[in-house]
């Protein structure tokens, strides 16, 4: 049965099952420890959300094809491949929620990132205030996922990206901090995402968004992935991290919560595409070998094996739909 | 995508073991200057432009890797969401977002005093 995505802001419910299925999976141990995943120090066991953080780093470093240039484009990122990878990590997310949930009808919440852009102040927006994400700090100290060191069950940070691009293992709380200069002092606006819907001819628009994907398939590709991604125009994808700032700017970004709602309102605004333009994707399988990992039959890095291609997730309306698209 | 394929693939055992056996970058793949190399075609010559950043913090070498794109911007891959203008730009950033591996130095809490850097025009890629 499908589920359904909704505004976080709106449906309390959904954000209420989030808030609890985040802390669970947070608390649930599986049965490999760090050393497992090559994570150096003592020997930790490894809990299930946590999964995600080391899934996040592991498909940025592995190059695509196997031997490439990860700088240029991976497994996850700077290429086609970005939309259905974060499909393919958010849908396996919102599994593991509805299982320790016990709500097979839980659908992801989303949040609508524009909207806020478009206030005066973001940084006071309903989405940071205790009831739903808490606020910025190092680490926060209002939410849900406030740290508190005596107590296991607090959320905590676990496992993070080094500078040097390998993870090690922390023990701390969240860290958040809006709009720095050296990130973004401005979240995308409802202007900036409406630009990214303007295939008008320029001045106004640009034609190429109503194509998915342009050669040469990277971080300076025209059309509509690279600019949601955020490489190219306003920032969008991009953008987001970098105003949100402490975990959610390095590779282990999943560390903060807000990362699957704000990937899932990336999602949300590839559905709306997909609603004008078609369920497409490039390039296809006759584009070089060298794109091995980002073309539409090529396997996604996931355990979903070779049938989680690009094709595979065009339509994802037997998993989920939204209930309002962009 | 199948629903069934969907919440088999999400049992944790099943995600732990398939990252467990997913190929682990080398370890000492970051040592040494960051290096980037740029290709392109042009006219039917063939251009390869391979550029190295040594970058000290404190004195301290940076072992980040920090690469250039093709149109000259940088960007540094413990930071995925960030490409900029300049390579200064990007270790600032490094410094924000890592705030463990730079200690606040003595006498200088804020950040934006370091010197030698002139603003935003500056291009560490071009
Ligand atoms: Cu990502």
């Amino acid at each position: 049965m499908a589920v359904v995505r909704t505004d976080i802001i709106t449906d309390t419910a959904a954000r209420d099952a989030y808030v609890h299925g985040v802390n669970l999976l947070k608390r649930e141990s599986t049965a490999l420890s760090t050393t497992a995943f090559g994570i150096p120090g003592p020997p930790t066991v490894v809990h299930t959300y946590d999964l995600f953080v080391i899934w996040h780093h592991l498909a940025m470093t592995s190059p695509v094809p196997p031997g490439g240039d990860w700088m240029v484009r991976n497994g996850a990122h700077r290429g086609p491949v970005f939309l259905p990878w974060h499909r393919v990590m958010l849908g396996l997310l919102e599994a593991n929620l509805q299982r320790v949930l016990g709500e097979p009808d839980f659908g992801l919440p989303y949040w609508d990132w524009s909207a806020d852009g478009s206030l005066a102040a973001p940084q006071s927006a309903r989405i940071w205030k205790p009831a739903w994400m808490g606020g910025q700090g190092r680490p926060i100290t209002t939410g849900p996922f406030v740290f508190n060191a005596g107590d296991p069950n607090s959320f905590r940070v676990r496992i993070e990206t080094a500078p040097d691009v390998t993870l090690r293992q922390v023990d701390r709380g969240l860290r958040r901090a809006f709009g720095r200069p050296t990130g973004s002092l401005t979240l995308p606006t409802a202007a900036d995402l409406a630009r990214t819907f303007d295939t008008r001819p320029p001045p106004t628009g640009d034609p190429d968004l109503a194509t998915y994907d342009f050669t040469p398939w990277n971080a300076g590709s025209r059309g509509f992935r690279n600019q949601l991604e955020g490489f190219r125009g306003p920032g969008l994808h991009n953008q987001v991290h970098r105003w949100v700032g402490g975990d959610m700017g390095p590779a282990s970004s999943p560390n903060d919560p807000v990362f699957f709602l704000h990937h899932c309102n990336v999602d949300r605004i590839w559905e709306g595409w997909m609603h004008r333009h078609g369920r497409s994707y490039r390039p296809g399988m006759t584009a070089s070998p060298a794109l091995r990992g980002h073309r539409i039959d090529d396997p996604i890095v996931s355990p979903l094996g070779p049938a989680a291609t690009p094709r595979s997730t065009l339509d994802p309306t037997a998993v989920y739909s939204y209930d309002v698209l962009p | 995508m199948d629903p069934q394929a969907l919440t088999t693939a999400a049992e944790p055992a099943a995600l732990a073991d398939y990252l467990a056996g997913l190929p682990q970058p080398p370890p000492d793949h970051q040592h040494g200057p960051a290096r980037s190399v740029r290709e392109d075609a042009y006219q039917g010559h063939r251009i390869v432009i391979t550029t190295t950043y040594e970058i000290t913090v404190d004195g301290r070498p940076l072992p980040a890797h920090v690469g250039v794109s093709n149109d000259g911007e940088v960007h540094c891959h413990a930071l995925p969401a960030y490409q900029v203008r300049s390579a200064v730009d990007i270790v600032r950033a490094l410094i924000d977002n890592f705030p463990d591996d730079f200690p606040e130095a003595d006498g200088d809490p804020g950040h934006g005093g370091h010197p030698g850097h002139g603003g935003h025009g500056e291009h560490g890629g071009g």
